[in-house]
């Protein structure tokens, strides 16, 4: 079969655009990236400007929604992003590293490598985040710009004033760099932003790319199938504007995120045996962990009625709260936001307040619809069977309760009336809860004789000698953070993983 | 997103069933909707302006009456859109009406609310809380109304 490319990297999300443009830094490699999404040139505003981005999320195309169903059948949305940049361009901008002991955990998977010191300079490489330049664990000059519109030490607003001080009071320290290996308290927010313009993966890392001959791209272009030949993938079919086509490569890798990563290997016929049964697609490998560990975070509001409006953009907070819902856990548990009001004419204005889990103990599964790849694959998200994982968000909104009634912060809130003070917030848990949208793990790293392990330390599929898997759907566990900033480091970690072309040549 | 609650009113069920089944009434109790009126015997249509942080939007909706069963139960399907995101509510109500003692009503209400489209994502943070802080106004209307209308 002859080689059109050495490498196809199947889908320009997050970590996709990251191995296109790292892989295509070599002029002798030959890259194609595809993504399913369109890719817009010039960014559209409604991408590009960070004020818009309610916009983008509840208006524009760029947003894809899965439904998906807690225990009681009732449904919620999962979300991505299906254009160039994927959730990065889409997403509430924010740059979070996850906390040293997620690194601690993950190191238990995939060895060594995977460790908080191990990848410490490649989170350094990636950021350039002038605010710490001093700071021996930050790094300037990479493509990430990293940007704070608000610091703890600058003049706040009374509310968020009111905030630090309840927060203080509760034992809660400021935390003025949210990125240290273990962040806990208020932390300001630092956001990927360069001059007022987001920077997704498709601007920081695809843009200054986009020249190279070596790299070509093709966009509304959705990958159906891997062409397999025993350990090898020979190529993969895709179907595009101009219809129909397959392309030729030595490397193949995977970036289309924690749903369509597993959906496509699912697709080609590598997975558990009864699901490949179950849609009667011939089996090609019989790999268990394919879809299998789907995590997320877990998401509940709390609703006050109101003394006063918040007009603040909801979606880029000035700064949140790292906490723990039990005072004995050793990693904060859960992050917590203001939110702005929900005002209607002839109602008290009402202050929503957002808790979200950062732990997902039980574990989810992606599985496929039917045989046709148009078909969005299901998720069951798996979030809140665990007992403990409840548990910890009804201890999370007893803390706001009682953030919420410090004599600062009641000037602004009144009466809780969404769960009610005497109202069974196990239950408004159960039945109310959605998502951070931060889903991972369907294809996770683990060790060749792991049953549950899709990938190994490199990124490899268990079994082929040249596919990877390049996104959060590798993340063992769901970070104790969002997940934008460990998928663009999954996206570096394959990137110097793969083969040089010339080695691979003379191989 | 399923609601479900009860109301206690110290007025006849007859009373409480006359303002039930007349939305262009009723309406008067619901707060932040306008321009109700009735299309024929059994639909009506208007409009409810809400605003969450920097997005104000208009939701348009139709409202018919598909069982009534006086003065005890009344089914109403309501379909609504919204000027944001376009998205499509659709919800089913379920109101009974059972008078006892005498003179004291109990309207028991039970609504499921499903979302087509991007306000979906708003969900819970917009919809059961303001769907709660809606009934708890109506019902507070219901009884001032209902309630000095029979002493």
């Amino acid at each position: 079969m002859s080689r059109a490319y050495d490498l196809i990297v199947v889908g320009g999300g997050t970590a996709g655009c990251v191995v296109a443009a790292r892989a295509s830094e070599d002029p002798a490699r030959r890259v194609l990236l595809v993504e399913a999404g369109p890719d817009p040139q010039p960014v559209p505003g409604v991408i590009a400007d960070p004020k818009r981005q309610s916009e983008v999320v509840l208006e524009s195309p760029y947003v894809r929604m899965y439904d998906t169903e807690r225990a009681d059948g009732s449904s919620f949305p999962l979300l991505s992003g299906r254009v160039m940049g994927g959730g990065s361009a889409v997403n509430n901008l924010v740059v979070v590293r996850p906390m040293r002991a997620d690194f601690d955990t993950w190191a238990a998977y995939g060895g060594p490598a995977w460790s908080y010191d191990a990848l410490l300079p490649m989170m350094r490489a990636i950021e350039d985040d002038p605010e710490f330049a001093d700071s021996p664990i930050h790094g300037t000059g990479g493509p990430l710009r990293l940007q704070r519109g608000y610091r703890l030490s600058d003049p706040a607003d009374p509310p968020v004033k009111a905030l630090i001080q309840a927060a203080a009071d509760l034992g809660l320290p400021e935390c003025p760099d949210l990125n240290v290996p273990e962040p806990f308290g208020i932390c300001a927010s630092p956001y990927n932003i360069r001059d007022g313009v987001r920077q997704s993966t498709a601007v920081a890392y695809l843009d200054p790319a986009r020249p190279r001959p070596n790299l070509e791209i093709r966009a509304d272009t959705s990958a159906t199938r891997l062409i397999l030949d025993g350990r090898r993938v020979q190529g993969v079919e895709l179907a595009g504007p101009d219809g129909p086509d397959v392309v030729e490569a030595d490397e193949v890798v995977l970036a289309a995120g924690a749903y369509h990563s597993p959906q496509l290997l699912l697709l080609s016929g590598i997975g558990p045996e009864d699901e490949l049964r179950r849609v009667g697609i011939p089996m090609h490998r019989h790999m268990p962990g394919v879809g299998a560990n789907h995590r997320d975070h877990a998401v509940v509001y709390v609703t006050f009625q109101g003394t006063t409006e918040l007009r603040e953009d909801y979606v880029i907070p000035k700064v949140r709260l790292i906490a723990r819902s039990n005072p004995s856990l050793a990693v904060p548990d859960l992050h917590v936001f203001m939110r702005p009001s929900i005002r209607m004419p002839g109602l008290p204005p009402m202050l929503p307040v957002s808790i979200h889990l950062l732990e997902h103990r039980s574990a989810g599964r992606v599985t496929l619809a039917s045989q046709d790849p148009d078909d969005l694959p299901i998720v069951r998200t798996g979030l809140l069977e665990d007992e403990r994982d409840v548990r910890a968000l009804v201890d999370g909104i007893g803390l706001v309760a009682r953030l919420a009634s410090h004599p600062a912060l009641a000037e602004f809130y009144g009466p809780m009336i969404m769960p009610a003070v005497g109202d069974d917030w196990e239950d408004h848990v159960r039945t109310t809860y959605e998502t951070y949208h931060h889903g991972t793990g369907t294809c996770r790293l683990g060790p060749a004789d792991d049953p549950g392990a899709v990938v190994g330390p490199d990124l490899r599929v268990h079994g082929f000698d040249n596919l990877r898997v390049a996104d959060a759907s590798v993340l063992p566990t769901v970070p104790h953070a969002n997940t934008n900033l460990a998928a663009i480091l999954v996206g570096e970690i394959a990137a110097r993983a793969l083969p040089a072309p010339a080695a691979r040549l003379e191989s | 997103m399923k609601l479900t609650g009860t109301i206690v009113i110290n007025a006849p069920i007859d009373r409480c069933w006359a303002l039930v089944r007349n939305p262009v009434a009723l309406a008067a109790c619901v707060p932040g909707i306008r321009d109700v009126h009735p299309v024929d015997e059994r639909t009506f249509e208007g409009s409810i302006t809400a605003s969450v942080g920097p997005l104000d939007g208009d939701f348009t909706f139709t409202a018919v009456i598909t069982r009534m069963e006086p003065p005890s139960s009344i089914d109403v399907e309501v379909t609504g859109l919204d000027s944001v995101t376009k998205s499509r509510l659709e919800t089913t109500v379920t109101a009974t009406l059972l008078e006892d003692p005498p003179g004291t009503t109990t309207l028991a209400y039970r609504a499921e609310v499903r979302v087509k489209g991007r306000l979906a994502i708003l969900g819970e943070m917009v919809l059961r809380a303001t769907a709660t802080m809606m009934v708890n106004q109506v019902a507070g209307c219901l009884r001032s109304r209902l309630e000095a209308a029979s002493s």
